[in-house]
């Protein structure tokens, strides 16, 4: 399976350069222009609606951390890398197949179930190598304008975003079990991706609705950038995420391929 | 043990009709070809040998293995061209080679170099750039290169220039003499008919005729052109069985004969003969005869 899981990272090498790029980029513009806006933000923060606060994960602008979550992470790094992962499994799979690859694959001696699986734990690895360079980018943008970003914490905030995002590559393939076109595939994921994101949203906006949320993992996602990584969040997700992959690679494996 | 065996292999699309009752053996060291036009079921077939569509019954056994519940050991024995070759725009042939060697257990990659050579095709540019004939000459490559014993190959010269269409027969003649068993899917008839051992013909999903090259080709009408040396009425031949389509004009005569030939040459001989030909007659004739017909398997 190592060989399937090089291949699909050698295949996927200017994604990981493009979105890490990308994010590492903005995510350093962020926090180098922090220093220079931090006293207009103060101010400002405490004029904000306590709902929008609420809604995006806002206690206070103090510091570059809070600037950071509130900018990044509380809403388009998870999106986006959410997007980024049903991306990089469909086009181990679905995408495969309609390139003709997967029958080229399948005339080897090799399972549906570990191509599956291989695309899975490709996209494990390409999200953690593009939160990795949008760290590093971030630390560096950091260092450069001075903003006194703490280094663990920052890597901490990335970090979280790995089983979130790693949970929506399960939903993809569990996605190919049913069809094998990509549009379809990144499409309904990405559906499911907004829909539990707008959930947890209305449900932290009105405390009578609070019970949606456990029907999105947004729920445990937190705010690790200030408060740590929750190991039992990020474990649970993770694993949910494996099996929920593991189901989608028993319905890949029962499915019919048509040319 | 019969390399590829079938029995009553079925696979229905819902409503729609996908192969009924297809029942084959395919033996070793044999080139089978597996003819019909477009939308026979011919890809069908093969998919379903492969396990990439799953049987609505019957079975297929490929080396005595269960092509459902085996189907990894029984791939690990076979090459396979897929119909429409493709691998994705931005790999090489090359990169798609070390791929397969990797999931195959095989240290670099075999006779590939050899098989490039032969068929001049270029393993080093992204088979996105590369056209259709060259793309399939690199689908060949990667299905031959390991020195499979089962050969699958669906429409396996669609795109080839004609002289790497007659590299890819001696090639196959070349893997039946290894002693692999090659399972060819086509339309084109005149390679079917030059290097297949036996054919199947399928039709609208079902396998109406499995013969030898040789049989098939006996069992057809062939037309027999003949000049005599002065006019004769030839009114015996009508009476012969097989023979029809008369036509004497003068000192020339045509008919066609089908099965044994022997009592129309026995009754020509009772004349003076200036010239004759007997047509011999092409798979596509057959072919098209089973068609037509509505099969007289």
């Amino acid at each position: 399976m190592r060989h399937l899981v090089a291949t699909h990272l050698h295949d996927r090498r200017r994604s990981v350069l493009a979105w890490g790029l990308a994010l590492g980029l903005w995510s350093a513009f962020i926090v180098s222009i922090f220093p220079s806006i931090e006293d207009v933000l103060s101010k400002a923060t405490k004029g904000y609606p306590p709902a929008l606060k609420e809604a995006f994960g806002i206690s206070e602008l103090a510091n570059v951390e809070q600037y950071l979550q509130a900018e990044m992470l509380s809403l388009i790094v998870p999106l986006a890398l959410g997007y980024l992962a049903v991306r990089a499994v469909a086009s181990g799979l679905s995408g495969a197949a309609e390139s003709g690859r997967l029958d080229v694959l399948l005339s080897a001696p090799v399972s549906r179930s570990a191509l599956a699986a291989a695309s899975f734990a490709a996209t494990a690895v390409e999200l953690a190598l593009v939160l990795a360079l949008t760290v590093a980018l971030t630390a560096l943008g950091s260092v450069l304008s001075g903003a006194g970003l703490q280094l663990g914490s920052a890597v901490a905030g990335f970090a979280n975003v790995w089983p979130l995002a790693l949970l929506f590559a399960g939903f993809g393939v569990v996605a190919t079990g049913w069809s094998l076109r990509t549009s379809v595939v990144t499409g309904s994921v990405a559906g499911v991706l907004v829909s539990m994101y707008v959930v947890d949203l209305i449900g932290r906006l009105d405390s009578d609705l609070s019970g949606v949320r456990y029907i999105s993992v947004f729920k445990y996602y937190g705010n690790a950038i200030e408060d740590g990584i929750k190991p039992l969040a990020f474990c649970g997700v993770a694993v949910t995420a494996a099996v929920v992959a593991t189901f989608g690679a028993w319905l890949f494996e029962r499915r019919d391929l048509s040319g | 043990m019969s390399v590829i065996e079938t029995e009553r292999l079925t696979k229905s699309y819902g409503s729609v009709r996908g192969i009924e009752d297809v029942t084959f053996m395919v033996e070793a060291g044999e080139v089978f070809g597996f003819l019909g036009p477009n939308g026979a079921g011919k890809t069908t077939t093969i998919r379903t040998l492969l396990d990439l569509l799953h049987p609505t019954s019957g079975s297929a056994r490929i080396f005595g293995l269960d092509s459902r519940r085996e189907s990894v050991a029984i791939r690990a024995r076979l090459g396979n061209l897929p119909g429409d070759f493709g691998y994705g725009k931005g790999s090489t042939g090359r990169e798609a080679l070390a791929l397969l060697a990797r999931l195959r257990g095989i240290e670099g990659i075999g006779r590939a170099e050899a098989l490039a050579k032969r068929f001049r095709a270029n393993l080093d540019r992204p088979l996105g750039e590369l056209s259709r004939g060259n793309r399939q000459k690199v689908g060949l490559i990667l299905a031959t290169f390991h020195e499979p014993e089962l050969l699958i190959l669906d429409e396996p010269t669609s795109g080839l220039d004609p002289l790497m269409q007659e590299e890819f027969l001696a090639l196959v003649a070349e893997e039946r003499e290894r002693g692999c068993a090659v399972f060819i899917s086509s339309h084109e008839l005149d390679e079917v008919e030059r290097v297949c051992d036996r054919v199947g013909i399928v039709r609208d999903g079902r396998l109406i005729a499995v013969e030898r090259i040789a049989d098939l080709l006996g069992k057809a009408k062939r037309r027999v052109r003949l000049e005599l040396t002065e006019p004769a009425g030839l009114a015996e031949l009508e009476a012969l069985p097989g023979v029809s389509e008369l036509k004497v004009e003068g000192r020339r005569a045509s008919f066609l004969i089908g099965g044994d030939p022997d009592p129309a040459i026995k009754a020509i001989a009772g004349h003076r003969v200036a010239d004759i030909e007997i047509a011999h007659p092409t798979l596509e004739q057959v072919f098209l005869t089973y068609y037509e017909e509505g099969g007289a398997g």
